[in-house]
């Protein structure tokens, strides 16, 4: 059974420019995407910045009308029946914004609790289990504003689940959060699907959508371009390996030279402090590390790793190389 | 509505008033326009009295603190969905299954009760630092003028919370709405004073009939039909206010989830 059901969705926005000669032009954030996701699976959705994923869950969260195609939560249209959606799901968007700076974190909890109609004696109980399990049990009583950005994002989190919601959107869950922290919510995450909650969960991490999600979607420029498990996808670069080159002020032409050679797949660079990360996805392995040595000549360069590919040489490949 | 979705709402209005105390209550900007405002609005007008040797004071009072209501109500309940959404919480506030105006209603009453201590520090005023005599003529009357003072005032904050979202451009002349209301309702002078083509515009907002309601039972000598009227205007334009509020709520909710504009990026 389908909890969630996307068909043919499409989200246009009027972009305005201009002072004195207002012009608008038409932004297609979400183009044609549909999806199914079963009760009780945790369906991931990976793309980079502006592909579409936050639009996509702020439509199914009733907060934003389609511009064309259908989306049903629970069984209800979200443009249509957002009524009967709302009290029945959870959503969170990453950042610190959407919370009362001025009141304490239990005060928010409270705020929320009113708003979802837990009654005043579960909310007395739910409250203080949701600070511990989110790890701000000793901070509670103290003013948002002096929360850590991490912070923050936990108690968004506790916030989402104080109505024990049957459906959850977790946009961005861990963004903010130290390695620690991001560890902790991956493994409440865990635990919200073992009680079988549907769980709708974008992402930029590769690693996180491989090691919580049962199937994911990969979704570019408001497209879906794959979707399938994690294992499956990784699939798609089975025959190719993965060099890793650290080079330090590489120039765009030089990248523009790797990327043309034949036995080149995808190359994507990662900017760390001074250096590059330049990955290049080969079906030749470490043979390739000669050829890819001269092109590279010249430049000062640092490791070179040849390695299996991950879900996230995966995606790299399926959005051409964007990530 | 059923029983269960009453108690629902009483309750969220109800969070929503706490929270709006809570958070509004230590805020300097709140304390200036529902208080410092005020009384700097009544020690002008004590002072002209004084001069003057006039004795009623307590119009003097009840015109201030009015005035007070009124700046709260534009300045804090025109902008509490706008608050939201500057705060990245509106959204939130749509997401959830509690009608938004509920939660508007919940915040605006508490602004307009808040706003209430600023008529009675210039009681304060006017009793402590200028010695003058101040005694409510009609007690009873006041009293209920006063509760459906809070009445019309929420009411109205309910109509023009939605239009500052709606139409940016009216927002844009949220300070120059202040002062015409101030004289349109005749919070310190009769608005017989006023030239007679505004009279109308007077009759259809609600604060003016609150402000005759209770200017005429502090000084006293009010008919009761005089003082009913008021109370009879107060609640029919409050149950107007409160349809076109749910409307216009409505189309904001509507057009915002269209055009994107529940979150402020």
């Amino acid at each position: 059974m389908n909890t969630i059901e996307v068909v043919h969705l499409r989200r246009e926005y009027k972009a305005r420019m201009g002072v004195i000669r207002r012009t608008t032009k038409l932004v297609v954030a979400v183009d044609d995407i549909s999806f199914e996701v079963k009760t009780g699976e945790l369906f991931g959705m990976l793309g980079p910045n502006g592909a579409g994923k936050t639009t996509t869950v702020k439509m199914l969260t009733t907060l934003l009308l389609p511009t064309r195609g259908t989306a049903r939560v629970l069984g209800y249209d979200v443009a249509k029946q957002a009524d009967k959606i709302r009290g029945r799901i959870g959503f969170i968007f990453g950042g610190e914004r959407g919370l009362y700076w001025r009141l304490s974190g239990t005060d928010n909890m409270r705020y929320f609790a009113s708003l979802y109609h837990v009654e005043p004696e579960v909310s007395r109980k739910r409250i203080p289990f949701l600070m511990e399990l989110v790890g701000l049990g000793d901070r509670a009583k103290e003013k948002v504003e002096g929360y850590s950005r991490g912070m923050m994002q936990r108690l968004h989190i506790a916030r989402t689940l104080l109505h024990d919601p049957e459906v959850l959107f977790l946009d961005e869950p861990t963004i903010g959060l130290d390695p620690v922290g991001a560890r902790e919510v991956r493994q409440l995450i865990r635990n919200l699907q073992a009680e079988k909650k549907t769980i709708l969960l974008t992402t930029h991490y590769m690693f996180e959508a491989d090691a919580l999600c049962q199937r994911v979607a990969v979704i570019n420029k408001g497209n879906i371009v794959a979707l399938d498990t994690p294992q499956a996808l990784k699939a798609h670069v089975a025959d190719l390996s993965v060099v890793e080159v650290e080079v330090f002020g590489v120039p765009v032409e030089v990248i523009e030279r790797v990327r043309s050679q034949p036995f080149v797949d995808t190359v994507s660079v990662e900017n760390v402090d001074q250096r590059q990360s330049l990955h290049i996805q080969t079906p030749r392995g470490s043979e390739a590390v000669p050829d890819l040595m001269n092109l590279l000549s010249g430049l000062r360069i640092g490791k070179v790793v040849v390695r299996e590919p991950t879900l996230e040489d995966a995606y790299v490949r399926l959005v051409g190389g964007e990530a | 509505m059923s029983a269960e979705a009453l108690r629902n709402n009483g309750r969220v209005a109800w969070a929503a008033f706490v929270m709006t105390l809570r958070m509004q209550a230590p805020d300097s900007f709140t304390l200036f326009t529902i208080v410092v405002q005020p009384l700097i609005v009544a020690v002008l007008a004590m002072w002209m009295l004084v001069e003057r040797g006039a004795s009623n004071a307590i119009y003097v009072v009840v015109g201030s603190g009015m005035t007070g209501l009124w700046s709260g109500l534009l300045f804090l309940g025109g902008n509490s969905i706008n608050w939201e959404r500057w705060t990245g919480t509106l959204e939130l506030l749509v997401g959830q299954p509690t009608p938004v105006a509920v939660i508007v209603f919940g915040k605006n009453l508490a602004i307009v009760v808040l706003s209430l201590s600023g008529m009675v520090v210039c009681y304060a005023l006017a009793a402590l630092i200028f010695r003058q005599p101040l005694s409510v003529g009609q007690p009873l009357l006041f009293a209920g003028s006063l509760v459906l003072t809070v009445v019309a005032f929420v009411t109205f904050g309910l109509v023009i919370a939605p239009i500052f979202l709606l139409s940016p451009a009216v927002g844009n002349f949220q300070n120059a709405l202040e002062f015409p209301i101030y004289m349109l309702c005749g919070f310190l002078f009769p608005i017989a004073l006023l030239p007679g083509w505004t009279t109308p515009m007077s009759y259809v907002l609600g604060p003016y009939w609150a402000a005759r309601a209770l200017h005429g039972t502090a000084t006293g000598g009010a008919d009761v039909s005089e003082v009913l009227l008021s109370w009879g205007m107060m609640l029919a334009l409050s149950m107007i206010y409160l349809l076109i509020s749910g409307r216009l709520v409505e189309l904001m909710l509507k057009r915002a989830r269209s055009d994107a504009t529940l979150r402020m990026e």
